[in-house]
């Protein structure tokens, strides 16, 4: 499957497209041009709500909706732009901005005046330093050229757009602790309800999408809802740029129609390439670190959010991790509970002893070889007790690896407890018996 | 003497937010690369800059992993070993660092050049293994292009110094065809990492399970043994 037209990652043949005059002679711009002139915001809403676009950050809610969801009449409002990404496997942020910053801002810009907000944040991940200062150059260029600032093309309408660089917190990411982040406190997640569009940043209304979910704002304005429907499939209109990484033979972003079939995405010369050494597919992961995995069975499953929802996974970010036979399950469940427990914010209990416990008991399993027959039931009880418990979907997500590793390959972890069986250390604590495994006075 | 050196910049960041306290990560990053790193008084600064209790800076301070309480080398190598990097040669190049440098994981070399770092998931799994020094990053570092990375940075130690290690002033980096290290031309459409096509390898030799009192009590040693 070929797309004509690329949406997210449109022009990028073109050379030198990430510079503001390039982009302008390809069309860039016009449809914001277009919008404050013949245009009320409310109509852009409405395009937006027609044309099906969905939030392409992981949750993939409907963006239209969640923009009518503001209060009427209450102002000041805001827009955030997420571009907090940091989950392993998740990288098309970055390089949207990279290839074509004026494409994210200009639909942060027409974004901004559907919702009638005249200040907008573009909250990036700390790391991406490189990006933050290509994405501050494109704004400065778009203020020269009278894009941004007061009184636009002469039509009264005001915006201002800055860059807000986090400092390494991948929570920041959430909605609400992304807010947090924003008024100067530490990342932590509020509660829902109120829903950011109704008190959100400094209590005002807001609107937060993520920066692939703002990059199809343009197109749509300018194509029509008509033709951006004619992409993807019913529920899922339009593309997604998928990330993807792991052992294949060409990692990268690849923007595709949703529906695209798993299989074509890794072993398409024009993507995956296939895997490397032609190993067999062993785990996919296809939507980020929080989504349950899927292995060779699923490879004809089409990517948008329906059909891997129903083989029992999720979209997400779009990010598809590819790992081969060579990994073992144990293993890429400790390295991804790892990561969350290093990322958890402390904040609610079950996330932060859950995610604890997890890594203490993986570790010993997968980098030690060693595991109690008691250390499943264990991992089984931790991930009950953290499902459904936790204040935010970190700690949610963290329940993933482990409870896909244990029902997808339980041998693994049976295979490490009988290796260990005889083992005088066997459930890591030194004291020669099967004692309990989650000590009442923890070695730190 | 944060207010005094760059009271512009410290009012075109205060100007961009409806409240003050939420220009505290741009300061805290301006504070960094004036300072190095984060000293105690340069936190209570931020906070008298900001009307902030300090104590709630210095939460801030030590919530996220980009600032520095203690002193850290001219370069912070911060090597990322999530999934797929670690499945792509991380901790090969790790080792390699480790190894090259004589430090482990949060230590700094004896000449204050470099920092070593773990970090989880810099978001360019694509390029694996990969690395960020001051938030530059650098692609398919494999442990062979240790040497030419190091030689690299210290050659550039000077504009390190400079520039600060807040990636304020950030580019990125990959390796050349001829196996040199080139700054990324940014209008260039960006190019996913090919892998040379290898014939199917034969499967990896079984690991061998650990003995149950591997090195400790073998059958071996006992024979030796004088008792």
């Amino acid at each position: 499957m070929d797309l004509s037209e690329h949406i997210i990652m449109r022009e990028l043949d073109v050379p030198d497209i990430n510079d503001f005059e390039v982009y302008r002679r390809h069309g860039g711009w016009e449809a914001y041009r277009m919008a404050l002139k013949e245009k009320t915001p409310a109509e852009i809403v409405a395009m937006v709500k027609e044309s099906g676009l969905r939030g392409r950050g992981g949750a993939g809610f409907p963006t239209g909706i969640k923009w009518g969801f503001l209060p009427k009449g209450v102002y000041p409002r805001y827009l955030l732009c997420n571009c907090d990404e940091s989950e392993p496997g998740t990288f098309n942020n970055h390089q949207i901005i990279d290839r074509n910053p004026h494409q994210l801002i200009e639909g942060v810009a027409l974004s901004a005046y559907a919702i009638e907000c005249h200040t907008a944040y573009i909250y990036m991940r700390g790391e991406f330093a490189a990006a933050a200062i290509t994405l501050e150059r494109a704004i400065a260029a778009a203020y020269r050229a009278g894009f941004l600032g007061r009184n636009i093309l002469g039509t009264g309408f005001d915006l201002d757009i800055y860059v807000h660089r986090g400092a390494g917190a991948y929570i920041c990411g959430e909605e609400t602790a992304l807010m947090e982040s924003l008024e100067g406190k530490i990342g932590q997640p509020r509660l829902k309800p109120p829903f950011p569009a109704v008190a959100g940043l400094y209590g005002k209304p807001t609107i937060i999408n993520n920066v692939e979910t703002l990059a199809n704002v343009p197109r749509i304005v300018e194509k029509g809802v008509a033709w951006y429907r004619s992409h993807g499939t019913e529920k899922s209109p339009g593309t997604k740029c998928f990330s993807l990484s792991g052992h294949v033979n060409r990692p990268g972003n690849y923007e595709l129609p949703f529906g695209v079939p798993l299989r074509e995405l890794i072993e398409s010369p024009e993507y995956g390439g296939g895997m490397r050494g032609g190993r067999p597919v062993k785990i996919i992961i296809p939507g980020g670190a929080s989504a349950p995995w899927l292995t060779h069975e699923h490879l004809d499953v089409p990517l948008d959010y329906e059909s891997v929802a129903a083989a029992g996974s999720m979209l997400g970010s779009g990010a598809v991790i590819v790992l081969n036979d060579t990994v073992k399950a144990p293993h890429v469940a400790y390295k991804m509970d790892e990561f969350f427990k290093h990322e958890s914010c402390g904040k609610c209990t079950p996330c932060r002893e859950g995610t604890h416990w997890l890594v203490r008991v993986l570790h010993r399993i997968a980098e030690e070889g060693r595991a109690a027959p008691e250390d499943i039931p264990t991992l089984h009880s931790i991930y009950n007790q953290m499902a459904g418990n936790c204040f935010c979907l970190l700690g949610e997500s963290a329940v993933m690896p482990i409870k896909s590793a244990l029902t997808l390959f339980p041998e693994e972890f049976e295979a490490v407890v009988a290796a260990s069986r005889h083992h005088p250390h066997g459930n890591g604590h030194g004291d020669g018996r099967h004692g309990p495994v989650i000590p009442l006075t923890a070695k730190r | 003497m944060l207010l005094e050196t760059h009271r512009d910049e410290i009012e075109a960041i205060l100007s961009r937010y409806h409240s003050p306290r939420s220009a505290v990560l741009p300061l805290l990053y301006l504070a960094q690369d004036t300072y190095g790193y984060l000293t105690e008084t340069a936190i209570r600064e931020v906070a008298a800059i900001l009307n902030m209790p300090p104590t709630d800076v210095f939460e801030v301070v030590g919530f996220y992993t980009l600032f520095y309480k203690r002193p850290v080398g001219t370069w912070v190598l911060q090597v990322c070993d999530d999934v797929p990097c670690c499945y792509l040669g991380a901790e090969e190049l790790i080792a390699a660092l480790k190894q090259r440098l004589g430090i482990v994981e949060e230590q700094t070399t004896g000449d204050g050049m470099f920092t070593l770092q773990r970090v989880k998931c810099l978001a360019a799994c694509d390029r694996a293994p990969v690395l960020q020094a001051n938030l530059d990053y650098v692609y398919d570092v494999t442990p062979e292009r240790v040497n030419a990375l190091l030689a690299n940075l210290r050659a550039r130690a000077a504009e390190a110094r400079q520039r600060g290690v807040s990636g304020r002033f950030a580019e990125d980096f990959e390796w050349g065809p001829d196996g040199a290290l080139i700054r990324i031309d940014r209008a260039a459409p960006y190019r996913p990492r090919q892998f040379p096509a290898a014939p199917p390898s034969a499967p990896p030799e079984p690991e061998p399970v650990p003995e149950a009192d591997a090195g400790h009590d073998q059958l071996a040693d006992r024979k030796g043994s004088p008792l």
